[in-house]
């Protein structure tokens, strides 16, 4: 590399600095603190300085490897490392990695804590997967999910809380009214595409939670649901003292009583939920049905031309996405016993997508992969408290830079004629 | 021969301009039907009133089976695929590139097998009575991808093939759908002569082996001349001739189009 080029990068490297003091400066240096009888101001340049110091040596060095026309070897070896891994050995990758998800709750280091971050790992793969449905394979680009989320929360929770029934008759009840959202939702959209569609869907998912919070009489408004059953083990209820004539999980099976049990149940639950979620898409796409959706991100007007219906199939996309993430939200009522619209706001749409976005479009594995990294980070770098989210932040970036397609992004053919060759 | 299509006092206005101006022409049985006329003549609009996207204005279509006739104008959007089976490829290919080739054959053939997977509730609990549905399916893909000599590729992604073979794909893939009537909008756009000449063994293959007659807009004249049956030439949407190609060759009116008038 010519000195030329060192000293033009080094003034370019200055300038972002420039923008970044000018950015940072008053957003991170400035900061109110409230003490005793007001605000102040406290300023910290140091972390100014810090992280405009960081962001010259960044650009800096990003201007080099450009100079030089080449990626850091070391960067393109892990990248490809990395998919050569995944792409060989999915089969073994996922079957590993589904013995290491049933023998989870049992390792040494696995703690109460552990546990909560594993069930919400597991209920973020599930809607991903659910997700995936619309977004990877259909191609519709969906920014309202959590609706279809909430709405089998609050079906759950009203139909037990109102008539008493079990957590098995209710979840598939949930299913189904969330799947019914889903055409609900689906018919007006089917004409539009692209970004348009993804404006409707964000308003469809703010129109819910609105819903949820003003119709008092029937959702109880921002005060949400309490009390909403627990689900039992066939019959057996997690309970210290069950009531009379009935025996709980801990009696039948001679157990020390232990609120371990009921973490470790939900987490066999959202794991079965989200396998079946995962079996069902994975058979779906080899059917006609699911050609037709990824034919239909491909090319919709080739599709009418081969005398494909586009009503019928974005439809059953919409409808079986929300299903699943019907499900997904009556799990989440049952866990948490409490909901209210608070817990479905337009960030969890936002994660959802990113999830299925970043994991690879389509890509079972990738959203394990995304829902992992993205949530698993976002939980490491909880004592960082307002920072978290500069974590969260900084994951979709790398993600984006070493794998603009997503984690994954091959697709392998629905069905083959000459047989796997590897 | 009997007569496969008929269309009557065809017009197409989109505001004030007037893209067909009633037209009129047949089109018969195992027979190569070309429209050509310059640029702008109004060719790819014929199609797309033909192929439902568009909704002429005025004038009738109608396709004939055996001793009834069928009107065009009742299906719009995919039925005139699913219902009156008339096939199209386009102008700018439009395959699904990021699918496998068998994969495209297999969506051409989705309303039969959507059929036999029971609405996908046979496929998911995996009866054999859809399994071998889906073989035939593959069978009939197989039949068509030897015709073309890409069967070596049929997993690779439709994306990935070469020019011509993408074009070749896209008239095999309409062929899945069992069209009575197939509709190509340049197919020899782009292709080299020896690509063309492979192109013009395949028509005259679907002409003859086929129940199928075939309607085709073409700038290529080697392709023109060398298959079609009968030609309708258009000028500003109106007909200005209708012959066989010989006919064409030497029509006054024809040279005059194209070339213009000599003062």
């Amino acid at each position: 590399m010519e000195k030329k080029d060192i000293i033009q990068s080094f003034k370019d490297s200055l300038f972002t600095g420039l923008i970044a003091l000018a950015l940072f400066g008053p957003i991170v240096g400035l900061r109110t603190v409230s003490k005793g009888e007001g605000l102040f101001i406290t300023q910290q340049w140091g972390v100014v300085f810090l992280l405009v110091g960081l962001c010259i040596l960044g650009r800096f060095l990003i201007n080099i490897n450009s100079a030089r026309r080449t990626e850091f070897k070391i960067f393109s070896t892990i990248s490809s490392k990395f998919s050569s891994i995944t792409e060989d050995k999915a089969k073994h990758f996922a079957i590993t990695g589904i013995l290491f998800a049933v023998v989870f709750p049992f390792l040494p280091f696995t703690d109460r804590y552990f546990m909560d971050v594993a069930i919400m790992i597991l209920t973020y793969i599930m809607l991903g997967w659910g997700l995936n449905i619309v977004v990877g394979l259909a191609g519709l680009l969906d920014l309202g999910y959590v609706a279809f989320y909430a709405v089998g929360a609050y079906s759950y929770a009203l139909i037990a809380t109102t008539f008493g029934w079990s957590f098995w008759i209710c979840l598939p009840l949930a299913g189904v009214f969330a799947a019914f959202f889903g055409i609900l939702l689906g018919f007006p959209v089917l004409r539009l595409r692209g970004d348009y569609l993804a404006i409707v869907t964000l308003g469809f998912g703010e129109i819910i939670r609105i819903i949820l919070i003003n119709w008092y009489e029937v959702t109880n408004g921002p005060d949400g649901i309490t009390g909403i059953p627990r689900p039992s083990f066939f019959g057996l209820p997690f309970k210290r003292s069950p009531d009379e004539g009935e025996t709980s999980f801990h009696l039948f099976f001679n157990l020390e009583y232990s609120t371990m049990h009921r973490i470790i149940f939900l987490y066999y639950l959202i794991l079965v939920l989200a396998l079946i979620t995962n079996y069902f898409t994975l058979k779906i796409r080899k059917l006609p049905v699911g050609r037709a959706w990824e034919a239909l991100r491909e090319d919709e007007i080739a599709c009418k031309s081969l005398g494909v219906n586009p009503t019928n199939t974005k439809l059953t996309a919409f409808a079986i996405g929300a299903m699943f993430g019907g499900f997904a939200g009556s799990f989440f009522a049952t866990r948490q016993a409490f909901i209210s619209p608070e817990s479905f706001t337009f960030i969890e749409s936002a994660i959802i997508v990113a999830i299925v976005v970043l994991g690879g479009m389509g890509s079972q594995t990738g959203v394990v992969l995304a829902s992992i990294f993205l949530i698993g980070i976002t939980e490491m770098f909880r004592d960082l408290e307002q920072y978290r989210m500069i974590a969260f932040g900084g994951a979709m970036v790398l993600i984006m830079v070493f794998k603009p397609k997503g984690i994954l992004a091959n697709r392998k053919p629905t069905i083959l004629m000459h047989g796997d060759k590897k | 021969m009997s007569n496969l299509l008929s269309v009557e006092n065809l017009t197409m206005k989109f505001g004030g301009l007037t893209a067909i101006d009633d037209l009129s022409f047949d089109a018969k049985n195992n027979q190569i039907t070309s429209i050509i006329g310059p640029n702008g003549a109004g060719k790819t609009t014929v199609f797309n009133c033909l192929t439902g996207f568009y909704k002429p204005t005025n004038g009738q279509m109608f396709l004939h089976k055996e001793d009834s006739k069928i009107s065009l104008r009742k299906y719009t959007d995919f039925k005139i695929a699913y219902v009156a089976k008339v096939a199209r490829t386009f102008q700018n290919i439009r395959l699904f590139p990021a699918m496998s080739v068998l994969e495209n054959l297999l969506v051409a053939q989705h309303n039969e097998l959507m059929v036999a997977s029971g609405y996908s509730l046979f496929g998911l609990l995996n009866l054999k009575t859809y399994r071998d549905k889906e073989l035939l399916a593959v069978d009939k893909a197989k039949y068509w991808l030897d015709i073309i000599g890409l069967t070596h590729r049929a997993d690779d992604n439709a994306g990935d093939l070469p020019y011509g073979d993408q074009r070749k794909l896209e008239i095999v893939r309409a062929m899945c759908i069992e069209p009575r009537l197939l509709c190509l909008d340049e197919p020899a756009a782009g292709l080299n002569p020896k690509e063309s000449a492979e192109l013009n063994k395949l028509l005259k293959f679907i002409k003859t082996e086929k129940q199928t007659g075939i309607l085709l807009i073409e700038h290529d004249m080697s392709v023109v001349m060398g298959i079609s049956d009968h030609v309708v030439v258009l000028n500003y949407g109106k007909k200005i001739f209708e012959g066989t190609a010989e006919q064409t060759k030497n029509s006054k009116e024809v040279i005059e189009a194209y070339l213009g008038v000599d003062e």
